[in-house]
C-alpha cells in the first residue's frame, strides 16, 4: 500500500518534469542558439579574419589592436554612443517621471493622457524618425520657424555635429511612454499612510515627494534606468534610419558601426571585435549602476518576494 | 484630556487644509497635463497636415497649422508610387507567424516556470532572467552566420520568424510566469483530483485564466517588430519582399524632398499600429504595471 502509493507519487513527479520540460523545449532552443552559444561565438570569431565567402583566418589579438590604435572610427563611436545614451536616459527619466507624478494625482480623464504619452513608443521608428526630420528641417521645418518668430537664428538640427545627438535625444523622450506606465505602477505603490503621517508632523509637499516617494520609488527607478540604459546604448535605428553615421562620425553609434563593418563592408572577424569591446562596454555601464545600487536603492522591508 | 482634543482637531484641521490644497494642485497638474499633450500630439498633427498640402502650401512662410484645402487625394497619388500595400503584406507576413509563436512558447515556457517541478529548474531560470540583461546587439553577425550560412535560409523571412517561436523573448516568459503565479494553485489542485494532466491543466485552467497576459505578450510583440528596422535591413534584400520600414526608407531616398508625399507615406506607417494600440491598450498598460512591479 505504502509502495505503491509513493511510485505512484514518482510516477506523477516524472511526468511532471517531463511536462516541465517539453515546455520549455522552445525556450531552451533560444537560450542556446539564439542567446548563449552566438555569445561565445562573438569572442571566438573576434580572434579570426573573415570576410564571409573565404576560408576564416585564424590572426589572433590582431583585430583588437587594430581597433584600438588604427581604426578611424572606433572612438568615434564610443564617444557618440555615450552621450546618445546619457543624453537621452536622463531627458526620459526626468520627463516620464514628471509625467507619472503628473498622472498619479486625481486629475479627469487620466486613461485618456496615459494613452497619449504612451502614444509614440507604438509608432513605426522609421517613420517617427522621417516625420521628425520633417519637422526638423532647415529652410522649412517648424522647430526653425518658431526659432525664427522668436527671433534666433536658424538652427541646423540635423546637418551639425554638436546639434545631432540632442535631437536625437530629444525624440528618444518623446518616445518613452513605457517608462511613464512602470513610474506609474511605481507611484500607486507608494503606502499613502506614510504620506498621512508626514503631513500630521507638518511635512511639505516638496519634502514628502523628497523623504516619502522619490525613497519608495527607487527600486522601480533603478528597474527603469537599468532598462533604459541598456536599449540606449545600443541605439542604432536613427543611424540606419536617417543619419548613416553623420554629420562627420557623429551618430556613428557602436552599433551602426558593427553593421557597416560586417554588412556593408564585409568584415565579419572585425566586426565581432567590436561586439565584443562592445559588450564589455555594456557589462561595465550595468555593473556600476548595480554596484551603486545598494547605496541608493531604499526597500521597504516586506515587499519583496 | 483636553491636550487629546486639540490634537484631534488639530489633525482635522490639517486633512481640510491638505484637501483643498490637493485640488488647487490637481487643476494646476490637469492644465499642465493639457499642454504637454498638445505637445506630445503636435509632431503627429505636423505630419498629418503636412501630408495633406501640397509642396508649394508647405513651402510657404509662414507655415499655417490647418491646411488650406484637406487635399486627401494626395493619399492616392502617394499610392501610386508607394506600394503601401504590398508593404503592409509582406510586413504582417513576418509579425503575424512572429507574434504567435512567441505567445505560445512564452506560454508555454512560463507554466513551466511557475508552477512545474524539475531538476536544473533554478539554472534555466538564471539562465532566463539573466538573458534579459543581455544586450542582443552583441550577437548580430553571430546570428547573421548561423542564419545565413549554417542554416541556409538567405532571402527568405524565417530569420526573422523563427527566433520568436524560441520562447519569444525572457521578458515575455518572465511575464506570464508573473500573471501565473496569480492564478490560485487550489484551481490545479482541484484538476488533479479531477484526473487532469498537466498540460490538460495548462490548457484548460491556466490559459483561461492569463488571457490577458498572452494578449499583453502579442502586443508587445508587435510593437518590438513593428518598430524594428536593423533586421529587417539584414535580412531582406529585394524590394518584392520590404516591408512598411524598408519601404519607406527606399521611398525617402528616391523622392528626396518631395515632403507631402514623404507624410503622406509616414502617415499610411502611422494607422496599423495606432490601430492595434487602440484596441488593446487597456491590456498593455494593465501587463506592463504587472512585470514593473515584481522587479
Amino acid at each position: 500500500m505504502n509502495i505503491s502509493a509513493t511510485t505512484g507519487k514518482s510516477k506523477l513527479r516524472k511526468a511532471e518534469s517531463r511536462t516541465a520540460y517539453l515546455c520549455l523545449i522552445p525556450s531552451i532552443l533560444g537560450l542556446s542558439i539564439i542567446t548563449y552559444i552566438p555569445l561565445i561565438a562573438v569572442f571566438i570569431l573576434s580572434f579570426f579574419s573573415w570576410k564571409g565567402f573565404d576560408t576564416a583566418k585564424f590572426v589572433g589579438i590582431a583585430n583588437y589592436v587594430r581597433l584600438f590604435t588604427k581604426d578611424p572610427y572606433f572612438y568615434d563611436s564610443i564617444q557618440a554612443t555615450v552621450s546618445y545614451a546619457f543624453m537621452a536616459v536622463i531627458g526620459s527619466m526626468l520627463w516620464s517621471l514628471m509625467i507619472a507624478m503628473l498622472l498619479n494625482r486625481k486629475v479627469p480623464a487620466r486613461s485618456f493622457f496615459r494613452a497619449v504619452f504612451y502614444l509614440p513608443y507604438v509608432l513605426p521608428a522609421m517613420a517617427v524618425y522621417l516625420g521628425w526630420s520633417w519637422l526638423y528641417d532647415y529652410n522649412h521645418g517648424f522647430f526653425n520657424y518658431i526659432i525664427s518668430v522668436l527671433g534666433g537664428s536658424k538652427v541646423m538640427f540635423l546637418d551639425n555635429a554638436n546639434m545631432i545627438i540632442p535631437s536625437l535625444s530629444m525624440i528618444a523622450v518623446w518616445l518613452s511612454g513605457n517608462l511613464i506606465v512602470i513610474f506609474i505602477a511605481g507611484l500607486q505603490n507608494v503606502p499613502r499612510i506614510y504620506h498621512e503621517a508626514a503631513e500630521i508632523d507638518g511635512a511639505n509637499g516638496w519634502q514628502r515627494f523628497w523623504n516619502i516617494t522619490l525613497p519608495c520609488m527607487t527600486p522601480i527607478i533603478f528597474y527603469n534606468l537599468l532598462m533604459a540604459l541598456v536599449t540606449n546604448l545600443q541605439v542604432v535605428t536613427p543611424a540606419l534610419a536617417l543619419t548613416s553615421g553623420g554629420p562627420g562620425n557623429s551618430t556613428t553609434f557602436m552599433s551602426y558601426l558593427m553593421y557597416r563593418y560586417a554588412f556593408i563592408n564585409n568584415k565579419l572577424g572585425y566586426s565581432c571585435a567590436i561586439s565584443a569591446v562592445f559588450f564589455v562596454l555594456i557589462g561595465i555601464f550595468t555593473g556600476i549602476l548595480f554596484a551603486t545600487s545598494k547605496s541608493w536603492i531604499f526597500y521597504m522591508g516586506d515587499d519583496n518576494e | 484630556m483636553s491636550v487629546s482634543k486639540a490634537n484631534v482637531s488639530n489633525m482635522k484641521n490639517v486633512f481640510v487644509v491638505r484637501r483643498r490644497k490637493d485640488k488647487i494642485f490637481n487643476v494646476l497638474a490637469f492644465c499642465l497635463l493639457l499642454v504637454l499633450t498638445a505637445l506630445v500630439m503636435f509632431p503627429i498633427w505636423w505630419i498629418f497636415r503636412s501630408a495633406l498640402m501640397t509642396n508649394a502650401e508647405l513651402y510657404a512662410y509662414p507655415p499655417t497649422f490647418l491646411p488650406y484645402v484637406w487635399r486627401f487625394e494626395n493619399f492616392s497619388a502617394t499610392l501610386e508610387q508607394f506600394p503601401f500595400w504590398m508593404y503592409l503584406k509582406n510586413t504582417f507576413t513576418i509579425i503575424a507567424p512572429s507574434v504567435f509563436g512567441a505567445v505560445i512558447t512564452a506560454t508555454m515556457g512560463g507554466y513551466a516556470f511557475a508552477r512545474l517541478r524539475f531538476r536544473g529548474k533554478k539554472f534555466l531560470f538564471t539562465l532566463c532572467v539573466g538573458s534579459m540583461l543581455l544586450p542582443s546587439m552583441v550577437t548580430l553577425v553571430p546570428l547573421y552566420i548561423g542564419w545565413t550560412r549554417i542554416a541556409n535560409l538567405s532571402g527568405t523571412y524565417w530569420p526573422l520568424i523563427l527566433p520568436h517561436f524560441c520562447g519569444g523573448g525572457a521578458f515575455n516568459i518572465f511575464l506570464i510566469r508573473q500573471f501565473i503565479m496569480t492564478v490560485p494553485r487550489e484551481l490545479d489542485e482541484a484538476a488533479t483530483i479531477d484526473g487532469c494532466g498537466y498540460f490538460k491543466i495548462l490548457i484548460s485552467i491556466i490559459i483561461p485564466a492569463i488571457k490577458s497576459a498572452m494578449i499583453v505578450v502579442a502586443l508587445l510583440k508587435f510593437i518590438e517588430l513593428w518598430n524594428d528596422l536593423l533586421q529587417q535591413v539584414i535580412y531582406i534584400n529585394y524590394q518584392k519582399d520590404f516591408t512598411i520600414a524598408l519601404g519607406l526608407s527606399l521611398f525617402k531616398g528616391s523622392l528626396k524632398s518631395d515632403w507631402s508625399k514623404i507624410m503622406c507615406a509616414t502617415c499610411m506607417a502611422f494607422i496599423p499600429g495606432v490601430t492595434f494600440y487602440i484596441i488593446g491598450q487597456k491590456y498593455l498598460v494593465e501587463g506592463i504595471v504587472m512585470t514593473g512591479l515584481k522587479n
